[in-house]
C-alpha cells in the first residue's frame, strides 16, 4: 500500500518537474524575438532511488548569461556608439568645411588668377571689379564655412545636453532595476533588461558595468565617476562653460557637482564631446588663422602699392585684431569694396599703368606666407584635408568596431540565444514525459483502486 | 559553436544590407563618374587633386594674362607698323621736296601731305587698348602719351607680365623709344619736315631725311623688340595650355573612376546582391520549414 503511494509521489513530482521544463521551453520561445533575451533551461536532478523514494525534481530554471561577455559587450556598446557618432559628426564637419560650392583654395586661386590679370591691364575696370568680386566671393566662403563650423559646435553642444538628459534618465532606471533585483530576488528577466539598460547607458556614456557579490550592478564613468552604485543614482546634468558657452556635463550627487566632460571618453557623449573640444574647435582655429594670414599679409603688400588715383597705404581688407574670430568677422575693405579702381596695383609713384603692386599680389600665391610656411592655397587644402583624415579614420573606426561589435553578439546568441528549433525539440521532450507521467499515475490509481475494492 | 536560426537570419540580412550597400556605392561611381567627391573619400588623392587645381587656377590666370599682354603688344606692333608705313611716305615725300625741281608751291603741297600723315602719326603713336589704355605711355597709361606738337609725355617703364609662378616676360613697349633717347624723336621729325616744306627751307629739308632713316630704322628696332616679346608670350600661351592639360589630366586621374574597373565592380557587387537575397530566401524557407 505505502509502495503504491510513494509511486504516486514520484509521479506527481516528475510530472512537476516536466511541466516546468515545458513551462520554460514555453517562455524561451515566447522571447525569442525580445532584444537582450537570455534563454533559460531547466536542470532536473534525480532523486535518492530505492530503497528510499527515488523520482526527479527539477531546480530554479538557469540563466544562460556570462557577466563577463555582459561587461565586453556593454564595452563594445560604448565604443561603437563612439565611433558612430563621430563619423557622423565629422562627415557633417566635413561638408561644412568642403562643401557648399567652391572650396576656400579653389576662391582664393581665383582671386589670385585675378589679380595676375589685373597686372596684365591694371586700368582696366572691368579686371579690377572681376578681381574685387572674386575677393568678396572668398570673403563670402570663409564667412560662411566659419558659421556652418559654428553651427557644428552648436549642434554637438545640443546632442550633449540632449543625451545628458537620456543618460540621466537611464541611470535612474538603472538604480530602478538594482532595487527590483534586490526585493525580488535573482529574476533571470529583471537581469536581462538591466544588462539592456546599461548597455544602452553605455551607449551614450561608455563606462562600464560591474554586479557586486549582492547582484547590485554598479556604473562608473571613465574617469572613476559612479553614477550608479546599488540602488543609488546620480544625476547627469549640464551647465554651459561661461568662457566657451559649450555644455559641460556634471555628475551630480546630493550637493556635489562633478564636472566629467573630459573624463567620458566612449559613447555618443564621448563622441560629441571629442568633436566638439578636438576637430571642430580645431577647424574653426585653422580657418581663424587661414583667414588671419589672408587678410595681413595681402594687406601689407596693398598697403605699400598705389591705387588708380596714385595713392597708397590702403588696405585690401579689413585689418583683423587678433586671430581669434578672424574667419567670422573676415571683409573686403569698405572703401576698395565701393570703389575698385583703389585696388593697388601699382608701386606708388610710378604711374597707374605700372603692375607692381598687382604682380606682388598675384606672387603671395607661391609664397609660403601661411602659418607653417605654407602657401595659403595649401595652408586652404591642409585644413579640408585634415578634416576628411579625421572622418576617413572615424569611419574606418566605426567599420572596426561594428565588427567587434558583431563577433561579440555572435558570442551572445551562442551562449543566451533562443534557438527556437532546439526548444521545440524540449518542448516535445518535456510533453512526451509528461504526458508518461500521466499515465503513470493513472496505472497507479487503477492499481490503487483495484486493491482498495479488494479489501 | 550554437549558430540559432535568428542569428542565421540577423547575418543573412546584415550581409543583404552591405551588398546593398556596395551596390549603391558602386552605382553612384559609374553614374557620377568620381572616386573622390569628399576629402574623406581618399584624403591622399583630394589632397593631390585640390593641389592641382588650384595650380590650374592660377596658371589659367596667369594664361588670361599673357593673352591680354599678348593682345596688347599685338596692337602695339600694330601701330608701329602704321608708323613705319607713315615714315616711309613722309621720307618719299621728303625727298621729293628736297628735289632742286620744287618751287615753293609745290613743297607747300608736300607739307600739307606731310602734317596730315604727322597726324596720322600721332593717332597710331596714341593707340588705346579695348580698355581705354594708351599702349604706348609706360606707366602714364591713363593719358595719351604723345602730345599734338609730337612731344612724349609718357615714361619709359615697360610692364611684365607673370609667365608662371617665378618668371614674367615684357608686356608693354613704351613710347620713349620713339624719342632722342634711342635715336631721334621721331614724331616731332615729322612735325619738323612739314615745317621746312612749308617754309621752302631746303637745308632744314636735306637734314631732315637723314633723321628720317634713323626714324626708319628706330622704328623697326622697335617693331623686333615687340615681335620678340610676342614670340615669348605665343610660347608662353601654348606652354601654359599644354600645362592645363597635363593637369587635367593629373586631377582627373586622382578623382575620376576607371569606368571599365567601375562597371565591373557594379556587376560583382550586384552577383554578390543577389546571392545574399538567394541565401537569405533559402535560408527563411528552411526555418519555416524546420518550425524555426
Amino acid at each position: 500500500m505505502s509502495d503504491l503511494m510513494s509511486l504516486l509521489s514520484i509521479g506527481a513530482a516528475s510530472l512537476a518537474a516536466q511541466n516546468s521544463g515545458v513551462a520554460v521551453a514555453s517562455n524561451n520561445v515566447a522571447n525569442a524575438n525580445t532584444v537582450g533575451y537570455s534563454r533559460e533551461r531547466v536542470d532536473l536532478e534525480a532523486m535518492i532511488g530505492a530503497p528510499n523514494l527515488g523520482g526527479v525534481r527539477s531546480n530554479d530554471p538557469q540563466r544562460y548569461a556570462d557577466e563577463l561577455l555582459g561587461n565586453r559587450i556593454r564595452l563594445a556598446a560604448g565604443s561603437l556608439a563612439m565611433a558612430k557618432s563621430s563619423a557622423s559628426a565629422l562627415a557633417d564637419l566635413q561638408d561644412a568645411v568642403s562643401s557648399n560650392g567652391a572650396t576656400v583654395d579653389e576662391q582664393l586661386a581665383t582671386l589670385f588668377s585675378d589679380l595676375g590679370q589685373v597686372s596684365a591691364s591694371p586700368t582696366d575696370s572691368s579686371l579690377r571689379d572681376q578681381a574685387v568680386t572674386a575677393q568678396r566671393e572668398l570673403v563670402a566662403g570663409i564667412r560662411r564655412r566659419a558659421a556652418a563650423i559654428d553651427d557644428q559646435r552648436q549642434q554637438a553642444n545640443e546632442r550633449i545636453i540632449d543625451n545628458s538628459n537620456g543618460a540621466s534618465q537611464l541611470a535612474k532606471q538603472l538604480a530602478s532595476f538594482n532595487l527590483q533585483i534586490q526585493k525580488n530576488g535573482a529574476d533571470p528577466m529583471l537581469k536581462d533588461q538591466r544588462d539592456q539598460i546599461a548597455t544602452q547607458l553605455s551607449q551614450l556614456v561608455g563606462g562600464s558595468a560591474h554586479t557586486d557579490a549582492n547582484g547590485q550592478m554598479r556604473f562608473i564613468l571613465d574617469g572613476g565617476a559612479v553614477v550608479v552604485d546599488g540602488v543609488a543614482a546620480s544625476k547627469i546634468e549640464t551647465a554651459t562653460d561661461p568662457t566657451t558657452g559649450n555644455a559641460i556635463v556634471q555628475v551630480v550627487d546630493g550637493a556635489t557637482r562633478r564636472d566629467v566632460t573630459q573624463q567620458i571618453a566612449g559613447g555618443a557623449i564621448g563622441a560629441d564631446v571629442s568633436a566638439r573640444d578636438k576637430s571642430i574647435a580645431g577647424a574653426a582655429a585653422g580657418l581663424d588663422q587661414l583667414a588671419y594670414d589672408i587678410s595681413t599679409k595681402l594687406n601689407a603688400v596693398h598697403a605699400g602699392n598705389a591705387g588708380l588715383d596714385g595713392v597708397n597705404g590702403r588696405n585690401m581688407f579689413v585689418q583683423p585684431t587678433q586671430v581669434a574670430g578672424a574667419a567670422a568677422s573676415m571683409a573686403v575693405d569698405p572703401a576698395l569694396d565701393a570703389d575698385p579702381s583703389k585696388l593697388a596695383a601699382a608701386a606708388p609713384g610710378a604711374g597707374p599703368g605700372d603692375n607692381t603692386g598687382a604682380l606682388a599680389l598675384y606672387n603671395l600665391a607661391s609664397q609660403g606666407v601661411a602659418a607653417g610656411g605654407k602657401t595659403l592655397g595649401n595652408a586652404a587644402i591642409d585644413l579640408a584635408t585634415s578634416v576628411g583624415t579625421q572622418a576617413s579614420n572615424a569611419n574606418s573606426d566605426a567599420k572596426g568596431d561594428q565588427i567587434i561589435s558583431d563577433h561579440l553578439a555572435g558570442l551572445r546568441d551562442s551562449l543566451s540565444g533562443v534557438d527556437v528549433q532546439e526548444e521545440l525539440t524540449n518542448l516535445s521532450k518535456f510533453q512526451n514525459a509528461s504526458s508518461a507521467m500521466t499515465k503513470l499515475i493513472s496505472t497507479i490509481d487503477a492499481m490503487l483502486g483495484d486493491f482498495i475494492s479488494k479489501v | 559553436m550554437r549558430i540559432t536560426g535568428y542569428r542565421m537570419i540577423d547575418l543573412s540580412a546584415a550581409g543583404t544590407a552591405n551588398a546593398q550597400s556596395a551596390v549603391a556605392d558602386a552605382s553612384a561611381e559609374v553614374t557620377s563618374g568620381l572616386r573622390v567627391t569628399k576629402p574623406s573619400d581618399d584624403p591622399v588623392a583630394w589632397t593631390a587633386a585640390q593641389r592641382a587645381k588650384v595650380r590650374k587656377t592660377l596658371a589659367e590666370g596667369a594664361t588670361g594674362a599673357v593673352k591680354i599682354s599678348r593682345d596688347q603688344i599685338q596692337q602695339t606692333d600694330g601701330a608701329l607698323g602704321t608708323l613705319s608705313d607713315l615714315l616711309s611716305q613722309v621720307r618719299t615725300l621728303a625727298v621729293q621736296g628736297a628735289n632742286g625741281t620744287y618751287d615753293a608751291n609745290a613743297r607747300t603741297g608736300l607739307a600739307a601731305q606731310v602734317h596730315g600723315l604727322f597726324l596720322s602719326a600721332i593717332a597710331a603713336a596714341n593707340t588705346q587698348s579695348p580698355g581705354g589704355e594708351y599702349l604706348l605711355a609706360g606707366g602714364q597709361s591713363l593719358a595719351a602719351p604723345f602730345a599734338p606738337d609730337g612731344t612724349y609725355n609718357g615714361d619709359a617703364a615697360a610692364r611684365s607680365v607673370a609667365t608662371d609662378q617665378s618668371s614674367t616676360a615684357i608686356a608693354t613697349i613704351p613710347g620713349s623709344r620713339l624719342t632722342a633717347a634711342f635715336g631721334v624723336d621721331v614724331l616731332p621729325l615729322l612735325d619738323k619736315v612739314a615745317t621746312a616744306l612749308a617754309a621752302n627751307d631746303l637745308p632744314s629739308l636735306q637734314a631732315s631725311i637723314g633723321d628720317l632713316d634713323t626714324a626708319v630704322k628706330q622704328v623697326a628696332l622697335t617693331r623686333t623688340v615687340t615681335g620678340g616679346a610676342m614670340s615669348v608670350l605665343d610660347a608662353t600661351v601654348a606652354a601654359h595650355a599644354q600645362l592645363a592639360t597635363n593637369l587635367q589630366t593629373q586631377i582627373s586621374s586622382d578623382v575620376e573612376v576607371d569606368m571599365v574597373a567601375a562597371a565591373t565592380g557594379l556587376a560583382k557587387a550586384s552577383s554578390t546582391l543577389d546571392a545574399s537575397r538567394t541565401v537569405s530566401a533559402h535560408l527563411i524557407q528552411l526555418l519555416q520549414q524546420n518550425g524555426g
